[in-house]
């Protein structure tokens, strides 16, 4: 690619406005996460009652909790824990769905059966019930929890791959590949997956979002991150009790989760606007002739 | 010994109502360096044997019969053989040079590929190789072609691609099905020229199928007609157009609109295709036939003999020949 293709890219890029604040927000959320390994405000985990339910102020920017923690603090530690929740939920979903959907896809028949309906099966379960039960079953704690939303990631990768899949397996550049003698993992490969990758990072990156709240809601519930470790959603639950006393206490956490899903979902929308194959081949003109 | 051999080869096809038998009994000869044309209209099931002799039929379809590749019976190999044959014995061109070619890898990458996979070359022998086919098939400036991508050229470069494809592995027998139908006209000829000089360029045999009765007679030794998913009609091109046989034959010439015939309306075939589910019990012609009799009706025609190398399927076949006006000896 060219560097006036590559600018011309990155114009239109800029043209998407989901994009573009999606991929800022999301940034954000990046940057604090990544910030708060190096540099927090005030320990995130310290103890300080004498100055506990602090209202916001210029030592503490966003207050204190009820053992007097800097809220500004655990949030940017938070973000760490939420992110590497995505990170790990979307990547089993990711690494077991869509090989099952591609190969559910090449080879048709019982397998393609099997596979979904044991992502039928899966999806019966509502996502945040079937994490309750794992985690009951595993025992609470953010390893078993990131387990559970990842199983429940696999079936919607396997359907969404296995979808576009079959869709290209139709294609008759398929049949020409096919003519020319290549096996069906090689198509896979070299054909199948290159032309579904835009539909499945789009997937990933609303998934990512879902796997953020999904952490947040188990946390709530006393099932995610143990304490001390701090987390969005069991910050959200601690606040519960100060409602009336300190509301900047649910307030700040719940901000941050509505930013960071609100950021990650605008991502995945601009990301499908951006990688549609009807709007790209209009914009990526420059004929050969 | 042919190329290629073809015995009462039968498809059929699961639907929900039953099989349809696209392909029935169809036989037929490719002899090295020849070049057969196979003709008929839509849903004849021309493309239908093209995916049987590359064994790339849909899921769920039956094949009977036999085909031999040099003498080797193609369908007695599992798939992994089977893809050994593709591409580097037998290679196809589409239809559809715009849909057949990857909308994600460049040309270069789509050429280069069964170089690499079925002659063993490396990377740098093999992007050689695919420079000088590319030049061969008429994209001058390869360089500039090779590192394109499909939306970027023009539907008769695709399709030029394509045969630089079809020709990477040096096949015995390429099998070009509908190659000109999506292109413009002047364009046609162009591919038409290119197909025909590097099969005989390379000694190749080819399968040009087309419901294009011109397209046919200018490219092709010989030809074989299909109708209803049967071989009506076949022998040398230039004995079949001088003495249409078969009645289809006779219709699907006079259905050639005429330049500076004047104004007048185009002759058609009356009646539509039968229904490839719910076949006639006798001739699948019968039905659309001025020359039926109750006979027709009833009996399955055999091949009968017009000439030396010449036969035609059909019961009435004298009465056939005393009406042939519509060919080229008029």
């Amino acid at each position: 690619m060219s560097a006036v293709q590559r600018t011309s890219m990155l114009l239109v890029a800029l043209r998407h406005r989901n994009l573009v604040l999606g991929g800022t927000l999301s940034a954000l959320v990046v940057l604090l996460a990544i910030l708060s390994l190096l540099w927090t405000p005030h320990s995130a985990y310290e103890l300080d009652i004498a100055n506990k339910l602090k209202p916001p102020s210029s030592i503490h920017w966003l207050g204190t909790d009820h053992f007097g923690r800097d809220v500004m603090s655990m949030i940017m530690v938070g973000a760490q824990n939420s992110l590497i929740v995505g990170f790990v939920a979307v990547g089993i979903g990711l690494a077991v769905g869509v090989v099952l959907g591609l190969w559910a896809s090449a080879q048709r028949g019982w397998v393609e059966e099997l596979v979904m309906r044991l992502s039928d099966f899966t999806f019966a379960f509502p996502a945040i019930l079937s994490a309750i039960m794992i985690t009951a079953i595993l025992g609470p704690g953010i390893v078993n929890s990131v387990l559970a939303i990842g199983i429940f990631n696999i079936p919607v990768f396997a359907r969404v791959t296995r979808g576009s899949a079959n869709a290209i397996w139709s294609r008759e550049f398929i049949l020409a590949a096919r003519a020319a003698g290549k096996g069906r993992i090689r198509i896979t490969l070299e054909h199948v997956l290159p032309n579904v990758l835009s539909v499945i990072i789009v997937q990933a990156t609303i998934f990512f979002a879902i796997a953020i709240l999904a952490e947040a809601a188990l946390s709530y519930l006393g099932l995610g991150t143990q304490p001390p470790q701090p987390s969005w959603g069991r910050m959200l639950n601690e606040a519960q009790t100060f409602l009336y006393l300190s509301p900047h206490l649910a307030l700040f956490p719940g901000l941050v989760i509505v930013i960071s899903v609100l950021g990650f979902n605008m991502l995945g929308d601009g990301l499908r606007d951006l990688l549609d194959p009807r709007l790209s081949r209009a914009r990526l003109s420059g004929y050969v002739r | 010994m042919s190329v290629l051999e073809v015995d009462h080869l039968t498809v059929a096809l699961p639907l929900p109502d039953g099989a349809a038998h696209a392909v029935r009994n169809v036989s037929f000869r490719l002899e090295r360096g020849e070049t057969l044309g196979i003709v008929g209209e839509s849903g004849c099931g021309k493309s239908m044997t093209a995916l049987a002799l590359m064994r790339l039929l849909p899921d769920g379809a039956e094949l009977h019969g036999r085909i031999a590749l040099n003498g080797r019976n193609l369908r007695a190999l599992d798939e992994d053989a089977m893809c050994h044959v593709r591409g580097n014995a037998i290679a196809m061109v589409f239809q559809e040079p715009m849909t057949s070619l990857n909308p994600v890898h460049s040309i270069g990458k789509q050429v280069i590929e069964p170089l690499m996979l079925h002659l063993g070359l490396d990377r740098d022998e093999a992007k050689m190789e695919t420079l000088s086919l590319l030049e061969r098939v008429g994209l001058v400036d390869p360089r500039r072609f090779y590192s394109a991508y499909p939306h970027q050229l023009s539907g008769g470069q695709r399709q030029r691609a394509m045969i630089a494809m079809a020709l990477s592995c040096h096949p015995e027998v390429l099998i070009a099905d509908e190659p000109t139908t999506a292109l413009d006209v002047t364009v046609q000829g162009q591919i038409l020229d290119l197909i025909y000089d590097v099969v005989s360029e390379r000694q190749m045999s080819l399968i040009l199928i087309s419901h294009d009765l011109g397209v046919i007679a200018q490219t092709v030794d010989r030809v074989v007609v299909m109708y209803g998913g049967t071989v009506v009609e076949q022998g040398a091109t230039p004995d079949v157009f001088a003495t249409l046989a078969h009645p289809y034959t006779q219709g699907l010439f006079a259905a050639v609109p005429q330049l500076g015939a004047g104004r007048r309306r185009l002759r058609t075939i009356p009646g539509t295709v039968p229904e490839l589910i719910d076949l006639p019990k006798g001739c699948t012609f019968a039905g659309r036939c001025s020359l039926a009799r109750e006979s027709c009706h009833q009996q399955v025609p055999d091949m009968r003999t017009v000439s030396q190398g010449h036969t035609a399927a059909c019961l009435r076949l004298d009465a056939a020949l005393a009406t042939s006006t519509f060919g080229l000896r008029r």
